[in-house]
């Protein structure tokens, strides 16, 4: 794999998600961080309710309103896009981080027929004039917008002390902090003034010069027109079907070059849907969701996140709505798409035969911590965490026999997250320290990292349960099988 | 097995489960099942997997009497619980075809012979003709009859509410949040069945409510509250425990985990397990994830588009997977090895490789326990791959 070694393609710092409820504050994704380098798959697994959906939300920028983002940084491409406006974020969401929902019925619009739905984007973001001039006026326009907003929190600012100062009886200060508001107000205003006349200039400019530009293609277009109408004047009638159609085409040209025109989108939509494996994309673009099968579903939803061309894929439980061989087509569909477009992708499941399908590093959640996470391997073969160990032995897989070991309980009230670690009320190899304080990240190697407080040096000796050793055992004899069989074949032949 | 040799608790014969939609020439018919058999024997878990549509839960209704079967019967503990009148039909469509065609014939033959015939013996031939016919007809008409015969038969077998029997066979619905109505409470969801069984001594119901929440792993409790107020594993377990409230001997799962959270899940098959050791129960699991039917089945069916394609023991079939179709089913399979995944390939199925121009396929027991849908010349070829 050509990983490009130290290029984060997205950061998560120390994030922190709260939702606002009429009980209190719901800590739905608490301090979590992780790197994602170019061209890697990082697979998010946990219980419904560890915050694995909250997380992707929020680097989509979709986040309930009632959420609040309490602490952290979610650095895309050097950009920290939990501060950006939000209409620079819609350059970013779905150009440049697609999304693929969870319920292909629920996330499309059943009365909306699959061409449009797929075509939408497209043609909303496809205004090239318009986007043009907003491209050429952007720096003055965010210069203008960003002092406005200036003002506004010095004058909030200005209102909470008040109304502090208010409480604190301290009256005579009011007048002092009125004066110096004043004074930073005046320096302000005329700054305001001139960034938003500058940035009417630019846009006057921007109009100016994309008119121009229009223009001159209107005038080559017209004269190629005029030009081919000539000829019609005097062809004869065989010839004047194939000119008309060249007429045709011109003008479609030129209208392709103001904006995305439908016929265009449709003509990428079918190309986008041919490439998900849609057969007869042509005559599907007229359908309505409901003459789809769930995993053709599925894949009209791939296609949309996939017109914009983006180069971060999230996957949110593309596959839990859908049966074993349904699944592993869309798993093979989104390797595929992977390793063609060289997209870096974040997989949220709960099943861990999937994750180990498809990722490359893995990330362990639960009650909105990452409480391990390491390269899939080293989860696989060698998990430290007994939320990982609890997680792995409660799925049967086609050898087990012996009874399930279900975790018991349910996951914590995150109302009142738990003092400690939140995993140590259903772990059976808790400890007192771990009702007590919260584990930091242990280091197992550099790639692997494990919260629990079993990893520090003076913590007993815990071996992880029979049942996952045996499975390891039995896996690794499946490989070195497996490789001695390809070894056999490889000096046969 | 030892369960084998005992006789089956359910057995389903050429069970069809055809939907019609639409008029004239709209008329469509979906053979949501179609032709298929397969014996239960007690306690054991039948296991029935495919891939969503393809007839697992139909299968499951129409033998507990959601469904009017369209043909085919199904006996319960030694009775026709459900029968259709489908084949009989047709069999005696076909009967009268066969007959007209052959006074047509016969009406044409005399035309002939009459042309041919001399002024005298005319009279004579068509009196020997016209005994002909009559006793084509009159054959005809005694096989009609005889077939007519079952029709009111299987009509009263399927239309009989033999509840006494019937509440020996319950279901477990895949859909934890839409199989409870939401504005009954737990007791009255859970007492329904005994109502509906005749008991009418509400201690007895209070009583038996209580210990069946117990039986789960709930609190008495809970029956004053209503399904909104419990997670979905717990909404589950009402649901088991109103399936168990009645003592039924057989139980319907269909798809009871798809829609649990992964560590429920478990919770969820631990429960079951236990029950089906405590309660003796025989159960039929229809799910679509072979893990978990793996773990949890004795034998194991595989369905696609209606078909039963293959039936055996868990183990048989996963060491010796015959049909294409379960061989590209147990090749979806994800598992959570890394390194096992990489080099998986999944085998893709395709219905076309089939040649069944010749001769049409059907369920053989290949070996002791192990049957596959397939014709002659296949068992053949699959017999050469069993060594």
């Amino acid at each position: 794999m050509a990983r490009q070694i130290n290029e984060n393609k997205l950061s998560v710092q120390n994030l922190s998600v709260s939702f606002r409820t009429t009980q209190g504050y719901v800590r739905a994704v608490r301090d979590i961080s992780f790197d994602l380098t170019a061209g890697e798959t990082l697979a998010i697994v946990g219980e419904s309710g560890s915050g694995k959906s909250v997380t992707s939300r929020a680097i989509m920028g979709i986040l309930e309103k009632n959420a609040v983002i309490n602490s952290g940084k979610i650095i895309y491409e050097n950009e920290d896009i939990l501060t950006i406006r939000e209409e620079d974020f819609h350059k970013l969401r779905g150009n440049k981080i697609g999304m693929i929902f969870q319920d292909p019925l629920s996330s499309l619009n059943p009365i909306m027929r699959i061409g449009k739905q797929v075509t939408e984007g497209m043609i909303v973001n496809g205004k090239h004039l318009k986007n043009k001039i907003k491209a050429l006026s952007h720096e003055q326009r965010r210069e203008y917008l960003n002092l406005k907003e200036d003002l506004l929190t010095l004058k909030e600012d200005f209102k909470a002390q008040k109304e502090t100062l208010k409480k604190e009886d301290q009256k005579d200060k009011i007048s002092a902090l009125q004066s110096s508001l004043d004074a930073k107000v005046k320096v302000l205003k005329p700054k305001i003034a001139e960034a938003k006349a500058a940035y009417i200039a630019a846009k006057a400019d921007a109009k100016k010069s994309v008119g121009a530009e229009w223009q001159a293609e209107k005038a080559k277009a017209n004269e190629k027109i005029a030009a081919v109408k000539a000829r019609l004047a005097s062809a004869s009638a065989d010839d004047k079907k194939a000119l008309k159609d060249e007429i045709e085409h011109l003008k479609e040209q030129l209208r392709r070059v103001k904006r995305v025109t439908q016929k265009e989108a449709d003509e990428r939509a079918i190309q986008v849907m041919a490439e998900v494996g849609i057969p007869e994309p042509v005559k599907r673009l007229k359908q309505y969701p409901f003459q789809f099968s769930g995993g053709m579903r599925q894949r009209i939803v791939i296609a949309i996140a996939l017109t914009a061309n983006p180069d971060l894929l999230i996957c949110d439980e593309p596959t839990t709505a859908l049966d074993v061989t349904i699944q592993a087509q869309i798993l093979e569909l989104i390797n595929k798409l992977k390793r063609e477009r060289g997209l870096t992708v974040i997989f949220i499941t709960h099943d861990l035969g999937v994750v180990a399908n498809m990722a490359d590093r893995v990330g362990v959640m639960y009650a909105g911590k990452i409480v391990e996470i390491g390269k899939s391997e080293e989860i696989f073969y060698n998990p430290k965490h007994p939320y990982t160990w609890a997680l792995l032995s409660s799925m049967p897989d086609l050898s087990s026999k012996e009874r399930l070991s279900a975790i018991p309980g349910t996951p914590p009230n995150m109302l009142f997250p738990p003092k400690g670690d939140a995993f140590a009320d259903r772990n059976n190899f808790a400890m007192k320290i771990d009702f007590e304080k919260e584990p930091p990240f242990f280091k197992v190697s550099d790639t692997h990292y494990a919260a629990t407080w079993l990893l520090h040096e003076d913590a007993p000796k815990v071996e992880m349960p029979a049942i996952i050793q045996e499975r390891i055992n039995a896996m690794k004899e499946r490989t070195a099988a497996a490789s001695d069989a390809q070894k056999k074949n490889e000096v046969n032949s | 097995m030892a369960a084998q040799q005992e006789t089956p608790i359910l057995s389903v014969r050429n069970l069809r489960q055809h939907f019609t939609s639409g008029l004239g020439k709209n008329k469509m018919v979906v053979k949501a099942v179609d032709d298929v058999s397969f014996d239960i024997y007690k306690g054991e878990v039948f296991g029935l997997v495919g891939e969503s549509g393809c007839g697992k839960t139909t299968t499951g209704r129409s033998i507990i009497k959601l469904y009017e079967p369209t043909d085919g019967e199904v006996y319960f503990m030694g009775e026709r619980i459900s029968a259709g009148t489908q084949s009989i039909k047709e069999a005696i469509k076909a009967k009268k075809a066969e007959a007209s065609q052959a006074i047509a014939e016969l009406k044409n033959e005399l035309k002939q012979v009459l042309s041919d015939a001399e002024e005298g013996s005319k009279e004579l031939l068509k009196a020997q003709y016209q005994e002909k016919i009559q006793a084509i007809e009159l054959e005809r008409n005694a096989v009609v009859e005889d077939l007519k015969r079952d029709i009111p038969d299987r009509k009263a077998d399927t239309n009989n509410e033999n509840k006494d029997l019937m509440k020996k066979m319950q279901m477990i619905f895949q859909d934890p949040v839409a199989s409870l109505n939401p504005r009954m409470t737990v007791k009255e969801i859970i007492a329904e069945g005994l109502r509906i069984a005749g008991v009418r001594d509400e201690k007895e119901i209070l009583q038996r409510v209580n210990d069946f929440l117990k039986t789960v792993g709930l609190l008495p409790e809970h029956a004053s509250r209503y399904p909104h107020e419990f997670s979905g594993g717990q909404r589950q377990r009402i649901g088991i425990a109103r399936a168990l409230v009645v003592n039924p001997e057989f139980i319907i799962a269909d798809e009871p985990i798809s829609a649990l959270d992964v560590s429920i899940q478990a919770q969820v098959i631990n429960l079951l397990n236990d029950l089906r050791q405590e309660f003796g129960l025989t159960i039929m699991f229809i799910a679509h994830d072979l893990s978990v039917v793996k773990y949890f089945s004795d034998r194991i069916g595989v369905m696609y588009y209606g078909k039963l394609v293959e039936l055996a023991d868990k183990d048989e079939l996963f060491r010796n997977p015959l049909h294409p179709y379960t061989k590209s089913l147990l090749s979806a399979v994800p598992l959570p090895d890394p390194l096992y995944e990489k080099g998986r390939t999944r085998i893709k199925y395709n219905p076309l490789i089939h040649d069944y121009s010749e001769e049409l396929p059907e369920l053989h027991e290949i070996r002791p326990g192990h049957f596959i849908y397939a014709n002659s010349k296949e068992i053949e070829q699959y017999k050469s791959e069993l060594k």
